[in-house]
């Protein structure tokens, strides 16, 4: 029986699958070089749409709102919830608040990537480990936010991102890919 | 083009509008800065992008948007974010969030080698916040066809920004050592079982 796809391996394909739209653009720390847990899975995109950004979160973030008024679909890439929090004005203020201010005028599409890292045993600390979900989901008004919590649940929800008329933030879980390597790395 | 009589009256009648009670909704009026604004608007092309902040009645009604449509979205109580994507006007209503969403229609104008420009309308205390830094400092770096414009009027709501900031453009010594890394960013680099 074939075994099933990891929660790896489906990160990759998703990022794949949106690296086949002709409009993505992958931005971010470590998209076009390595650093990050995340950064592997970049490695089926073409080299030509991964933007690498200096550490400026809401910078990013904001600029993604500008390609995407542009159209672009921007893939913006944070590592974890603690870092995105430093992009929390254009996302909430901008991005979610642009199609509300705007009365519809503005709609930019922007899909966010983060992650709640693995805790234990290895602890990256209170200024890394956070998962700052719920309270997002409260903040947001317009942007979707959903959950990777299963391997399975990955490919269907980007495709789903891909498709909609709307932002949509994707939050994986990075005990997962522990769970499937049995080990960390620290590159 | 519009002149600085036209400007006047429209703030004119906002303002009547406003004192009837008829805006349920902040208002911040413009005035002082027609002639530099006709002047500056002189080279702005309908192509191009305006990013404005919540003082825009007049960079909208200078970038080709018809008054009444200006009046229409102000009295829906929009004012302080006014957005025409028809005319290519984006604002907000947060100190400095136009910066790197100018940042990345200018991004993608270069990307694609348009020929339109981003005009960023900013006044002197969002001019100095780190963002505006940031991006001025990546479409410096990257040669992205933004102008940034600031409008002076040496004050943030009541705050002096001079007398908050201390000297605007002090000459800055940093002391700075070049070194290259013997460790990964992080751990040894090797996996590690738990």
């Amino acid at each position: 029986m074939p075994s099933q796809p990891s929660y790896f391996d489906e990160l990759c394909t998703a990022m794949a699958l949106l690296g086949r739209e002709p409009n993505t653009i992958f931005m971010g720390q470590a998209v076009a070089v390595p650093g990050t847990t995340m950064a592997d899975t970049f490695r089926k995109v073409p080299n030509e749409k991964r933007l690498e950004m200096p550490v400026a979160e809401d910078m990013q973030m904001g600029m993604a709102i500008g390609m995407a008024l542009s159209g672009y679909l921007p893939v913006c890439v944070f590592p974890r919830w603690n870092f995105l929090l430093l992009a929390a004005n254009q996302l909430v203020n901008h991005l979610d608040r642009l199609p509300l201010y705007s009365d519809g005028g503005y709609r930019p599409k922007v899909i966010i990537r983060t992650a709640v890292p693995s805790a234990h045993p290895f602890n990256p600390g209170p200024q890394h480990d956070d998962d700052f979900t719920g309270a997002f989901r409260r903040m947001l008004r317009t942007v979707k936010v959903e959950t990777l919590s299963h391997a399975s649940s990955i490919v269907p929800a980007y495709a789903a991102a891909m498709r909609a008329d709307h932002s949509t933030l994707l939050v994986e879980y990075t005990e997962q890919y522990k769970k499937e390597r049995g080990n960390v790395r620290f590159a | 083009m519009l002149n600085a009589e036209d400007l006047i009256a429209f703030e004119r009648e906002i303002a009547a509008e406003f004192e009837a009670g008829r805006i349920k909704a902040p208002v911040h009026f413009a005035g002082g800065n027609e002639q530099q604004l006709i002047d500056v608007f002189r080279t702005i092309s309908p192509r191009d992008w305006v990013l404005c902040s919540w003082r825009s009645h007049y960079h909208c009604l200078l970038k080709g948007v018809p008054r009444e449509q200006v009046k229409t979205a102000i009295l829906k109580g929009r004012s302080i974010a006014l957005c025409f994507p028809q005319y290519r006007i984006l604002s907000s209503a947060i100190v400095g969030g136009i910066c790197p969403i100018a940042t990345g229609l200018a991004w993608a104008i270069k990307e694609r080698g348009g020929p339109e420009r981003v005009h960023v309308f900013l006044g002197d205390m969002s001019a100095n916040t780190g963002i505006s830094h940031e991006c001025v400092k990546y479409c410096a770096g990257h040669d992205l066809p933004v102008r940034w414009i600031i409008e002076d009027n040496k004050k943030s709501v009541c705050t002096d920004t001079r007398a908050t900031w201390g000297e605007l453009t002090p000459a800055i010594s940093l002391t700075c050592y070049d070194y290259k890394l013997t460790w990964p960013h992080v751990g040894t680099g090797q996996w590690v079982r738990f």
